[in-house]
């Protein structure tokens, strides 16, 4: 026990004090809010040049009500022929393409956008949405209905759901209130969070054991520890490297929570009137909900992490290079490339069979659960999930021992999928 | 004999290649050990069967007469050819590991190492990491790693490949010193000069068999088998004429200071020593006589050639 503490103390030290994960472990959350801030930056200096599009409008409808943009001016032109169109507004000519309107707008292939360029979705769909507004509103104005723009404006409606969960008193105040768009957030971060961790450090599990072998430091270790300690070893001491990080990450959000959310939600966003925004305010302010978000986060990536790390281990112990290693650890993340297909259908149901299901198998419940539990999930199932995990992590643990304490002595080539099951069987 | 070790009849083959066949050796209380052998002849494979690195297909090795179990190697300090120390940590932190690693505790350890260092001239790298290390000093670290926790057992695979002879020379004097504290010491090398000097009994291994094995001094009287140099005032001819039929001259004879001449023969093996003596005392003035031991290096050649 006092040689596997060594061993632990010494893998975390190695790695914790590198620069290297000071440096990820303050950038990541910094990362983490440039990527969520960075496409609507795009959006705001995304300046491509305004497109001219001509418009031959045979119907009469439609050319003058069309909107120009930022992005796209259009040009009423006379009628003239499609033909006539095309050849004068050709590459050349610097247009980008020829709106043509046939006399009926409504009949099929009427409406046709002649590129000279290739078009994209949200111009085409700039389009269409204009196209459709000026006949609407020529159709209610051929209704001849008196006010029509106050009637408009009356009729105008935006709903905001409230949902809650039913704790049998039907109180605003006492009931949880709970919002899928905040869950799918949330579960999309704490998923993806888990896969990365899982990933990330179970390879930094394969790397080590590789060189360690590699470099023959294992041959002088073997002769003061048993291959089991000094395998645990590694996998503890790498697992309490991914907690620190982990630690700090929820300590910083924790704070958010605490002192900069509410800070800002009695300013600005309690001024708002978007409600969804208000909701996510009040769900990252909810400091308590958060700390049982990442203890719950805690559990399942340890879980997940020993069960990952005892295959890598057991990889890395049968090859020499990290190379050799590539096509044990292609295998081993199919599970986990699995559960993040999976995840995405917990965002439609999360309630569904294939969720219940892959969140208690071991291998990929980890980020199958932890995709659900924003949702709102029965305690039962998660701990029934934790369970299952954590007795599979013992077996594979057993198991890659088995293949580690032979693998490691091993030298030349890559073992057949035969020989491992040899190893296993050998006393 | 009071054997510390004993390796019986061990055989091991790797896919298509006989790495040991049926090698036995036996290694005496105190002594320094010398597994010899050409490339490839099997020596780190034996040494890799008695750490437990590698399992025999067949044989088993006896620790102070009992066979060797998991728990045994605890007492054996195993320096490997391919050194393994951690690139990235620091030269003294890892020193440190390795010694606790083998049951020493903190303080000691660092009391240990801090007088090893200086003995060896690494102090000044104690905070340095093992990568900005020479590949000498780096195997001077290792060679602390290996004998710091004192064990009664050490093995040494190739210590002085990568050593200057000043530094090979320390690390000779360093393991004559352990020895003299108590420690067995068994080491493979191919450098026959260090054989002759701090061995006490090799083995010779060729081809995975063992083909010699003994106390150095009666391997090299045994293979040297009646040579001598003999100290003289004769001309050739009377010499010659006067071991005709028990003895035979080697090579040249050689003038010395003092107008002796120096001749070596050897003589028939059913033949007296004391028979030629008094032979050449008839007729020529003899000065002095003196048993030629061949060099390890010729008995090495010799034997894995098949001559000796």
């Amino acid at each position: 026990m006092k040689k596997m503490f060594l061993i632990i103390s010494r893998e975390y030290s190695e790695r914790a004090r590198k620069k290297s994960f000071i440096i990820t472990t303050l950038l990541t959350p910094i990362l983490m809010i440039g990527i969520m801030i960075a496409p609507s930056l795009m959006m705001l200096y995304n300046t491509s040049d305004q497109k001219q599009i001509v418009v031959v409008d045979r119907s009469g409808l439609v050319a003058d009500k069309l909107q120009s943009s930022d992005e796209l001016l259009f040009m009423p032109h006379d009628n003239i022929s499609k033909a006539e169109a095309c050849k004068i507004y050709n590459e050349e000519s610097g247009i980008f393409a020829i709106l043509y309107i046939g006399s009926e707008v409504e009949s099929r292939d009427s409406v046709q956008l002649i590129t000279n360029a290739s078009s994209s979705m949200m111009l085409e769909s700039n389009i269409t949405s204009q196209l459709n507004e000026i006949v609407e509103q020529e159709k209610l104005r051929k209704l001849n209905i008196d006010n029509l723009d106050e009637i408009l404006a009356q009729v105008e409606t935006n709903i905001a759901l409230s949902t809650y969960i039913n704790d049998g008193t039907g109180e605003e105040d006492s009931m949880e209130s709970t919002s899928s768009d905040i869950s799918y957030i949330l579960s999309l971060v704490l998923g993806m969070m888990l896969y990365m961790i899982i990933i990330l450090y179970g390879s930094m599990v394969l790397t080590s054991v590789v060189e360690e072998k590699s470099s023959r430091v294992l041959d002088v270790i073997v002769t003061s520890c048993t291959p089991f300690q000094i395998m645990m070893g590694k996998i503890m001491g790498i697992a309490l490297v991914a907690l620190t990080q982990i630690a700090i990450w929820a300590a910083l959000v924790i704070a958010a929570s605490k002192f900069l959310v509410p800070a800002i939600l009695s300013e600005d966003v309690a001024a708002t009137n978007d409600m969804m925004m208000q909701a996510m305010m009040g769900t990252i302010g909810n400091t308590a909900y958060i700390a049982s978000l990442f203890a719950y986060m805690l559990l399942f990536i340890l879980g997940g992490f020993l069960l990952y790390a005892s295959l890598y281990a057991a990889a890395g112990s049968a090859v020499d290079s990290v190379q050799d290693g590539q096509q044990y650890n292609t295998i081993i993340m199919i599970p986990i490339i699995l559960s993040i297909i999976v995840m995405m259908s917990v965002f439609n149901d999360p309630n569904s069979p294939i969720a219940f299901w892959f969140s208690m198998i071991p291998f990929t419940s980890p980020i199958v659960m932890i995709a659900r539990i924003p949702f709102g999930i029965a305690a039962w199932e998660i701990w029934l999930s934790i369970g299952i995990l954590y007795a599979t992590f013992i077996f594979t643990t057993w198991l890659a021992a088995k293949i580690y304490r032979i693998g490691i002595f091993m030298h030349g080539k890559k073992p057949s999928w035969k020989e491992l099951a040899q190893w296993l069987r050998m006393k | 004999m009071n054997a510390i070790l004993s390796v019986e009849n061990v055989s091991k083959s790797y896919t298509g290649h006989k790495a040991l066949d049926d090698v036995s050796i036996e290694v005496p209380r105190g002594a320094v050990y010398g597994l010899l052998g050409p490339n490839g002849a099997g020596k780190t494979t034996l040494i890799r069967v008695i750490n437990r690195l590698t399992i025999a297909d067949s044989g088993r090795v006896l620790l102070d007469g009992k066979t060797m179990s998991a728990d045994d190697i605890f007492h054996i300090g195993y320096m490997p050819e391919e050194r393994g120390l951690y690139k990235k940590m620091r030269v003294g932190e890892q020193a440190i590991f390795f010694a606790r690693l083998k049951g020493l505790d903190k303080r000691e350890a660092e009391h240990r190492l801090h007088t090893w260092f200086e003995r060896l001239g690494l102090k000044d790298w104690w905070n340095r990491a093992v990568e900005d290390l020479s590949k000498g000093m780096a195997q001077k670290v290792q060679f602390i790693s290996t004998v710091v926790h004192e064990p009664k057992l050490l093995i040494f695979d190739e210590p002085f490949s990568g050593f200057d002879p000043i530094n090979a020379n320390i690390l000779k004097e360093e393991i004559l010193g352990l020895r003299d504290r108590g420690a067995t010491i068994i080491f493979s090398t191919h450098n026959m000069a260090s054989v002759e000097e701090i061995c006490d009994h090799i083995t010779l291994i060729n081809k995975s068999r063992n083909i010699l094995s003994g106390s150095v001094d009666e391997i090299r009287r045994a293979a040297g088998g009646n040579t001598f140099e003999i100290m003289h005032r004769a001309d050739d001819v009377t010499f010659r004429s006067a071991i005709e039929g028990i003895a035979e001259v080697l090579g040249e004879s050689r003038g010395v200071v003092g107008g002796y001449t120096a001749t070596k023969i050897h003589i028939a093996r059913n033949e007296d020593v004391h028979d030629v003596i008094a032979h050449l005392n008839d007729r020529c003035q003899l000065r002095s006589m003196q048993e030629i031991m061949p060099s390890m290096n010729d008995i090495f050649i010799r034997a894995v050639n098949g001559t000796l």
